[in-house]
């Protein structure tokens, strides 16, 4: 479990930037929190800090009961870090950096060695586990950082952007692991410009801007709570709509306007009003044939961009 | 045990950046650098570098003779070859001929044995000339046989041994009546001075002025005087091994921190470029023990290396002028080396950790280097000329209080306070010794609770 309370981060002196200012949110245990902000929001300074990287200027951070200002060392203990930007010590192999990464937790050599060269196997690695990591590609070195961050099999694993750069099949495989790393009972704290990979995988968001903290919450719930007093939009998809099916819905009680569209036509009605069994009726009356008929869904990035003023991720 | 959390982490960032360090490209150039300046300097300042002559006074060879008899009377003369520190040279042909009133008689041409030794019975000649020819170098003695034997011979040679300009070293070589190598117990104004080897060689030190040196072989004492004369006897910065050893203390000075800012101007920043800084402090280290560990690991690193080099510098001197440095000024200058290199990585980390690229870091490096070991110098000796032109005193006391502001000349000053008093006029002696020390350990302290608070502010940033 992740507890953020009044987290503010200033650059350089008291009068400096202000990077981050009051940030506040829990991630449950066990669940995969998305940490979605426009570029310069504050994600990067927020992960640092929660990597121990970086110190706050001000606010309290426990990490599975842990303060991270009080005993750093016991959040670090169970701490998984992967940077967005996954750089390694180019003269050094896979192996040989997951080597010594392990050396500080007091893993002994021979049994780093096993868990080494196990992580690097089942990332695919373990052809690659003896050459220096200059020669590796992005892919690649992607998946090592993966193995150094599970290297101390942490509760807790902080990633930065885990399938930036990555092609569609490596971009799955991500996803899938990321699942796979939740479902052995990891908490995940994952920042990412991927919209579309949040949804899939976080039930819980929160949404940093300018080092605020816009919104926290489960998708739904944000979902519900920016639709709530918006008028609704049905869509429909059918065939052979003619002008007097389109007057026929216009006439129903609730419904504000009615505009075709190449599949058919979309129907605004009220704010909590429910006009789609009305509709169809008056549009099979018609004489159309009715294909599909849904009421219209704010994707994640409609809520992204409501909340966030239009900034892009 | 896990080791205390402010020193969490140290260990296996030293062993991390030794490792790197002692494979790296820039290790091994500056380690053949060092060894070509400190190795070099040695072996041309000890003066065989000059093309095989023998500089300095020192013959290749020394000629003992002694007139021996054997069982039946007949003359044997004696001779032993040595180099001029007791080392028994075999193989050297000695040439032996009769001296009389008709001239030379040439008698034989004979190679000393295993001990250098040549014994040769002459019959009843009186007075033999003995010669030994090394290379253009000829040496030759003369052996008279007295009417009456004495139960032991003894010959000497008095002269600058040790090469620190004065005549204070005396080297004596007894044998017995047949010619025999016999434990001599050698005293000088009744004290003791120690007893000849197995090839019956002592060397030891006179006092200034005059003394009485007592040869006793099987309780009989043969006595003869000596005399050191004048003062040091010569110029005091003029050879020697000691003095060879300051030439190659002062020029290591140069090299040496330039090898501390070379191996660790970019200890820190290089993390910070190569993007491995938040992955090295997401782990369960402290910022002092990953700072300790970068000190550590570039300090052995540039340590092993150098200690090697000096190592080989002294051994160099002590083959090439035949003795070897004073052993606690040798000890100093290895110590003194150490102590350098750490005041000049501890400085590098902090401007590691404030250079945002390598570049800086180099730069930042560089200057650091220039400002310590050339322009402070300058202008220190800029600004005291200018205020103390007509004080010479003034002015010496003024260069070495200035000089404790810059850790390479407090080295130097450090390196004169060891050097041994019969060097005293080349070094700093006359300064009291606390300053430079108190600043030796001042500057240490400083540079380490900076490298310290630096990375603690700016290490991620």
């Amino acid at each position: 479990m992740i507890e953020v309370e009044g987290l503010t981060k200033v650059y350089g002196g008291s009068h400096g930037a202000r990077a981050l200012d009051g940030v506040t949110f829990t991630v449950p245990e066990k669940s995969i929190f998305g940490f979605l902000g426009p570029n310069g929001a504050g994600k990067t300074t927020t992960i640092r800090i929660l990597a121990t990287v970086l110190q706050p200027t001000e606010g309290t951070i426990r990490i599975d009961g842990h303060d991270l200002g009080e005993d750093p060392l016991a959040v670090k203990e169970n701490l998984g870090l992967m940077p967005d930007e996954v750089l390694f010590y180019p003269t050094l192999t896979g192996l040989q950096q997951l080597l010594y990464y392990a050396s500080f937790y007091g893993i002994r050599r021979a049994d780093a060695r096993k868990r080494g060269k196990e992580l690097l196997e089942q990332f695919g690695l373990g052809d690659e586990m003896a050459k220096k990591v200059k020669a590796y590609s992005h892919g690649m070195k992607k998946r090592l950082a993966l193995a150094q961050c599970l290297l101390h099999d942490p509760h807790v694993l902080i990633m930065d952007e885990p399938a930036n750069g990555l092609d569609p099949g490596g971009m799955r495989y991500f996803r899938d692991l990321i699942r796979w790393l939740n479902g052995q009972g990891k908490t995940i704290f994952l920042s990412s410009h991927m919209l579309y990979e949040v949804e899939q995988l976080c039930e819980r968001v929160g949404i940093i801007d300018h080092g605020h903290i816009v919104a926290v919450d489960t998708i739904a719930d944000l979902s519900a709570r920016l639709t709530a007093g918006a008028p609704t939009v049905l869509r429909v998809s059918a065939a052979g709509v003619t002008d007097d099916g389109i007057r026929a819905v216009a006439a129903i009680p609730g419904v504000t306007n009615v505009e075709r569209t190449p599949l058919g036509v979309d129907v605004t009605a009220k704010a909590g009003s429910d006009v789609s069994g009305e509709v169809s009726r008056a549009l099979v009356m018609a004489g159309a044939a009715l294909r599909e008929l849904k009421a219209e869904q704010r994707s994640l990035e409609d809520l992204f961009l409501a909340l966030t003023k239009g900034g892009g991720a | 045990m896990r080791a205390p959390e402010f020193f969490r982490g140290m260990r296996q960032v030293a062993v991390q950046e030794l490792l790197v360090n002692l494979k790296s490209l820039r290790l091994i150039i500056m380690a053949l650098v060092s060894a070509l300046v400190i190795v070099g300097g040695a072996y041309g300042f000890s003066g065989l570098g000059s093309g095989g002559g023998f500089p300095g006074g020192l013959p290749p060879v020394v000629v003992w003779p002694h007139a021996a008899y054997n069982a039946t009377g007949s003359h044997v003369a004696v001779v032993w070859v040595s180099d001029p520190f007791g080392g028994p040279q075999a193989g050297r042909t000695v040439d032996l001929e009769a001296l009389g009133p008709n001239g030379t008689v040439p008698l034989a041409k004979i190679a000393t044995d295993g001990n250098g030794f040549v014994r040769h019975d002459v019959g009843g000649t009186d007075v033999i000339a003995a010669t030994v020819t090394v290379g253009s170098f000829q040496t030759g003695t003369t052996i008279s046989f007295p009417p009456q034997p004495q139960n032991f011979t003894y010959d000497i040679i008095q002269g600058d041994l040790d090469r620190d300009g004065s005549d204070d070293e005396m080297a004596i070589h007894v044998v017995n009546v047949s010619g025999d190598v016999v434990p001599a117990q050698i005293a000088v104004n009744g004290t003791s001075v120690g007893s000849t080897d197995a090839h019956g060689y002592l060397q030891f030190d006179l006092p200034r002025g005059d003394s009485i040196v007592n040869v006793t072989v099987a309780g009989e004492t043969q006595t003869f005087p000596a005399t050191v004369r004048g003062g040091s006897g010569g110029p005091t910065f003029a050879s020697g091994p000691d003095t060879v050893l300051i030439i190659i203390a002062a020029l290591s000075g140069f090299i040496v921190s330039l090898f501390g800012v070379v191996l660790s101007f970019d200890a820190v920043s290089k993390e910070r470029v190569q993007g491995t800084m938040d992955l090295l402090l997401s782990r369960p280290a402290s910022r002092s023990g990953i700072l300790l560990g970068k000190f550590l690991g570039a300090f052995a690193a540039v340590a092993l290396p150098v200690t090697l080099v000096n190592l080989a510098g002294i051994g160099v001197i002590a083959a090439v002028s035949g003795k070897s440095p004073t052993g606690s000024f040798a000890a100093a200058f290895l110590g003194l080396s150490l102590l350098l290199i750490a005041t000049y990585v501890l400085l590098q980390l902090s401007l590691s950790t404030i250079a945002k690229t390598s570049g800086t870091a180099i730069l930042f490096g560089v200057l650091a280097w220039l400002l310590f070991n050339l322009l402070y110098p300058i202008i220190t000796f800029v600004i005291g000329a200018a205020l103390f032109a007509n004080d010479p005193a003034g002015y010496f006391h003024f260069s070495l209080v200035s000089g404790l502001g810059s850790p390479t000349q407090v080295y130097f000053l450090l390196i004169g306070l060891a050097a041994p008093q019969s060097l005293a006029g080349s070094g700093g002696t006359a300064v009291d010794p606390i300053l430079p020390e108190a600043a030796a350990v001042a500057w240490i302290v400083l540079l380490l609770l900076l490298a310290l608070w630096t990375f603690h502010k700016r290490g991620p940033e």
